[in-house]
């Protein structure tokens, strides 16, 4: 299968990439990671309550849901899939949304990228499942781009090479 | 409401200083003390004023503290806000991160479900 070339591009830009290995056959995961009923039991970090308004898994749907921090705090999020391929490959444009499903800046760093796109790939082995989270900003603007890379390379990057005295004296913090 | 909002500020400030690599390079050498302008200096080809100017940003940013020593002011980190920004990428790993752990205890969840349906429904253990 030839890749498209906006895809070879966007391969070869920085991204966030978040790895894990489940101990689940792909199905499983693919279902859980696509079905609405699946996506409450575990959709975002401990603490948090997600509660799915709508999910049309189809190119162009939407994935609307709301989440309740621990604090009691609620936030909005919204997910656009762009591309479907079951059960290994799913492209998402996400975002932060307001109570009518608009999109909405990062209510906690307003310079944040308006909207992420994400690809996430699921590989078997064995009945194992490895899932990777791809994540790049979209049509971000450079300082939005900036907001989101340069804390990330200052911090993980950079410190890995002539930064590591930085990175041992914030380890001390 | 207004602590949220000049958290966020503080953070673009943050970012948008280490956004430089003059100024990164000159966190990274004060991670191993305070010390003087001129030897901050020392280590790149610029004018005073030009190394002056970034100092500026940094202390802006709340990333360095200037000494009040007359002559000597020196600069050292003052590491709140790097500690501010490193943590909030933190935390957007750790969601996923997070996702991932509460996804994995789900996933286990289902498939015992599923081995006991199947164990009912064919009388016998698989």
């Amino acid at each position: 299968m030839a890749a498209k070339s906006s895809a070879a591009a966007e391969s070869t830009e920085r991204a966030v990439v978040i790895t894990r290995v489940f101990n689940a056959p792909r199905d499983l995961v693919w279902k859980a990671f696509t079905e609405p009923e699946h996506l409450e039991h575990w959709w975002g970090p401990k603490g948090f309550t997600t509660h799915v308004h709508k999910l049309e898994l189809r190119p162009g749907g939407v994935f609307f849901y709301s989440q309740k921090m621990p604090d009691g705090r609620q936030m909005y999020g919204k997910w656009v899939y762009r591309e479907i391929v079951a059960p290994e490959r799913l492209v998402i444009v996400s975002s932060f949304a307001d109570a009518n499903e608009n999109l909405a800046r990062n209510p906690f760093i307003p310079s944040w990228p308006l909207e992420m796109l994400g690809t996430s790939t699921f590989t078997e082995n064995q009945r194992r499942t490895t899932l990777t989270v791809r994540t790049v900003p979209l049509n971000a603007t450079e300082s939005e781009r900036k907001t989101f890379f340069d804390g990330e390379s200052s911090m993980r990057q950079g410190f890995g090479g002539t930064f590591d005295r930085l990175d041992e004296y914030l380890a001390t913090l | 409401m207004v602590q949220q909002q000049t958290t966020s500020e503080q953070l673009n400030a943050t970012f948008s200083a280490l956004a430089d690599p003059t100024r990164r390079a000159i966190l990274a050498r004060l991670a191993s003390g305070e010390t003087s302008v001129s030897e901050l200096a020392e280590p790149f080809e610029m004018s005073m004023p030009a190394i002056s100017k970034h100092l500026k940003v940094l202390q802006r940013a709340g990333l360095i503290e200037r000494g009040r020593e007359a002559q000597w002011r020196p600069c050292r980190l003052a590491a709140g806000p790097l500690k501010d920004a490193s943590d909030w990428l933190e935390h957007y790993r750790r969601f996923w991160e997070e996702a991932f752990d509460r996804l994995e205890d789900y996933l286990r969840e289902l498939q015992k479900r599923d081995t006991k349906k199947k164990e009912h429904k064919n009388g016998r253990k698989k």
